[in-house]
């Protein structure tokens, strides 16, 4: 089963913040990209520019994902990797109200992507049950030759 | 390259977080702060047994306690603000009811939140756990004595987390084994300090002390320069779980599923019997771990930790889902994800009586999970008892389960248990051994802090 994250973060309306803001959204998957298939745990994510009500300019980004298991359990992965610590702080620099204290740790990670986290598990529809590792190995298995599984005595 | 900082003062961390004490008699008292100066008053008097990490040489104490406080405790029994408390980690704050944390734990069933503590009281009541030790009966006794007058003096509330207001006592089993029959407490990290230079490693000391930031990958927090970091310092986090243990169930299960090892292997239903109880844990009940003593117990090996697995990556000797193969899968390769293994500090005892004296008793384990990092320690241990998903070789589809500890209900799990054998392999299902009756997660304070606790003028 998978849960979601959905990190909203109001970000600075000024002219650097903003272009930042779209690089960082540019950018999202080329640097992540590594790291999540390394993870083995996320399905799906994506940075989303959430534009003004104005129709111009960024109002927030949204660093939305769907993974397997506990949120929490996971983080240190994320937290003690260069390019999704990066990513995550990136989000941080820009944010309207920065955290306070500044993210230096793995304890201020997980307050700041709690905190700015706006969904929860029973949030989520999901047409499937698998894990992102039982659908590799199925891939995996389905481009490997047939073989004869071993079998067991069932008492 | 982080340097390694000079380790915590002994006098300031709270002696069972660096020690596990071998006194044959505890009991684990629960409380509610009505009032920070009711905390205070009760704390102050509690001062003069509580126990830190000095050694005490041949000077064993006769009586001695520790104090626990979950968040809600700190909050009720300091000045800390919520401003100060939103810095430690979201997971204690929660506690172990939050979705995130049974996203882990995954009490389910008769397991579920709503049933715990016996429906005593609400686990957010919960602040404070004062876990108390002694030699002898009388010794006990008279702690115990002390710090329920201390309580009801200081008006401090005492909470039961057992059916008919039981207090959790510890019930002396022979050869420090749990109801199940299995030796208890033999793995426990070193807690040594990290070495300028040496290579990482995760049972050292500054993996479960919080505020000394030595480049862990678990970081204990908070460790920053304010009234949170300030407070959580020298202190240890502590998952603090009682878990009912059907002993009928588990002998039952060792009964049916006797015969079909007897047909295979050709052993006495006895022998058998043991042979499996000794495939869902990875150890032989007195200790030996399968992977130096496959064939049958040796008490030469009954403390043995000189081992890994990766000679044995086929299950022959110890099942993939023992569950000592899973809560420490010691050498084998993890999902970069789940790496380093997390280790935990146990320091848990039975409770109940055991079956053959009253077969009607509640009756399990008082477990103390000691740790840095509640999510990234203790929940992601939990995890992987529930779902092994955390390895290759565990888990072909990634769906079995911990033989012994995990909940049965969790969604698309496999409840399947194999035991390899060169006859070929023995598979049976794996009914639910255990109940949650409570869960809180606690901060085991430095002496100082409590010191502090108890000095408010309130």
């Amino acid at each position: 089963m998978a849960n979601p994250l959905s990190m909203y973060v109001p970000i600075k309306q000024d002219a650097q913040s903003q272009a930042i803001a779209a690089q960082l959204a540019t950018q999202f998957v080329s640097n992540v990209q590594a790291t999540l298939d390394q993870s083995q745990i996320v399905h799906y994510a994506k940075m989303v520019l959430i534009p003004n009500p104005s129709g111009s300019g960024t109002l927030a980004l949204l660093l939305s994902t769907e993974f397997d298991g506990s949120m929490n359990s996971y983080l240190k992965f994320f937290w003690n990797n260069g390019s999704t610590q990066e990513a995550f702080a990136g989000l941080a620099a820009l944010a309207l109200v920065p955290p306070d204290p500044p993210v230096t740790d793995l304890t201020g990670f997980e307050t700041f992507v709690n905190a700015t986290n706006i969904s929860q598990p029973a949030d989520l529809y999901q047409a499937y049950t698998k894990t992102v590792l039982q659908i590799n190995a199925t891939v995996a298995a389905e481009q490997q030759p047939a073989s004869v599984p071993d079998t067991a005595d069932t008492a | 390259m982080t340097s390694i900082p000079a380790p915590p003062a002994p006098s300031n961390v709270q002696g069972l977080i660096v020690r596990g004490y071998t006194h044959p008699y505890s009991t684990h008292m629960l409380f509610h702060f009505p009032s920070r100066g009711a905390a205070a008053a009760f704390v102050q008097a509690l001062l003069p047994y509580l126990q830190s990490g000095e050694d005490w040489g041949d000077a064993k104490p006769v009586m001695l306690l520790n104090i626990s406080l979950t968040c809600n405790g700190i909050q009720a029994a300091t000045a800390l603000t919520s401003n100060d408390l939103v810095q430690f980690p979201i997971t204690f704050r929660l506690g172990p009811e939050s979705s995130d944390s049974q996203q882990a734990l995954f009490d389910l069933g008769g397991s579920a939140p709503a049933n715990w503590w016996a429906k005593n009281f609400k686990t957010a009541d919960l602040h404070c756990v004062v876990h108390t030790y002694a030699l002898d009966a009388a010794s006990m006794d008279a702690i115990v004595t002390h710090v329920a007058n201390a309580a009801q003096t200081a008006g401090v509330t005492e909470l039961f987390a057992l059916a008919g207001n039981l207090r959790l006592v510890q019930v002396q089993l022979p050869d420090e084994k749990i109801h199940f029959g299995y030796r208890d407490g033999i793995s426990e990290p070193a807690l040594s300090w990290p070495v300028e230079g040496e290579p990482y490693d995760s049972s050292t000391l500054d993996n479960f002390v919080i505020g000394y930031p030595t480049g862990s990958p678990f970081a204990p927090g908070p460790s920053g320069n304010n009234a949170a970091g300030q407070f959580a310092k020298d202190g240890c986090y502590n998952a603090f779980r009682i878990i009912a243990q059907d002993v009928a169930g588990f002998e039952k299960f060792l009964d049916d599923t006797a015969p079909a090892v007897t047909a295979k292997l050709g052993m006495s239903t006895a022998d058998a019997r043991e042979w499996i109880a000794a495939k869902l844990v990875g150890r032989w009940r007195n200790g030996s771990p399968l992977e130096i003593s496959p064939d049958a117990p040796d008490p030469a090996t009954c403390e043995s930790e000189g081992f890994g697995y990766l000679l044995d990556m086929d299950g022959m000797k110890c099942p993939f889902a023992a569950h000592t193969r899973v809560s420490n899968p010691r050498d084998q390769q993890l999902f970069p994800a789940d790496e380093p293994v997390p280790r935990i500090i146990r320091r848990g005892a039975p409770y109940g009586a055991p079956a053959d004296v009253d077969p009607n008793a509640d009756r399990g384990l008082i477990g103390l999970f000691l740790c840095g990092a509640l999510a990234a320690q203790f929940e992601l241990v939990y995890g992987w008892m529930n779902q092994n998903t955390f390895s290759q070789v565990f888990s072909p589809n990634f769906d079995t389960q911990d033989a012994v500890l995990a909940n049965r209900q969790v969604a698309g799990v496999d409840t399947s248990f194999t035991m390899p054998t060169a006859k070929g392999a023995i598979q049976v299902t794996l009914p639910q051994f255990l109940t949650t009756r409570g869960t809180a997660y606690c901060l085991l304070p430095s002496i100082a802090s409590l010191e502090a606790v108890a000095a408010q003028a309130v």
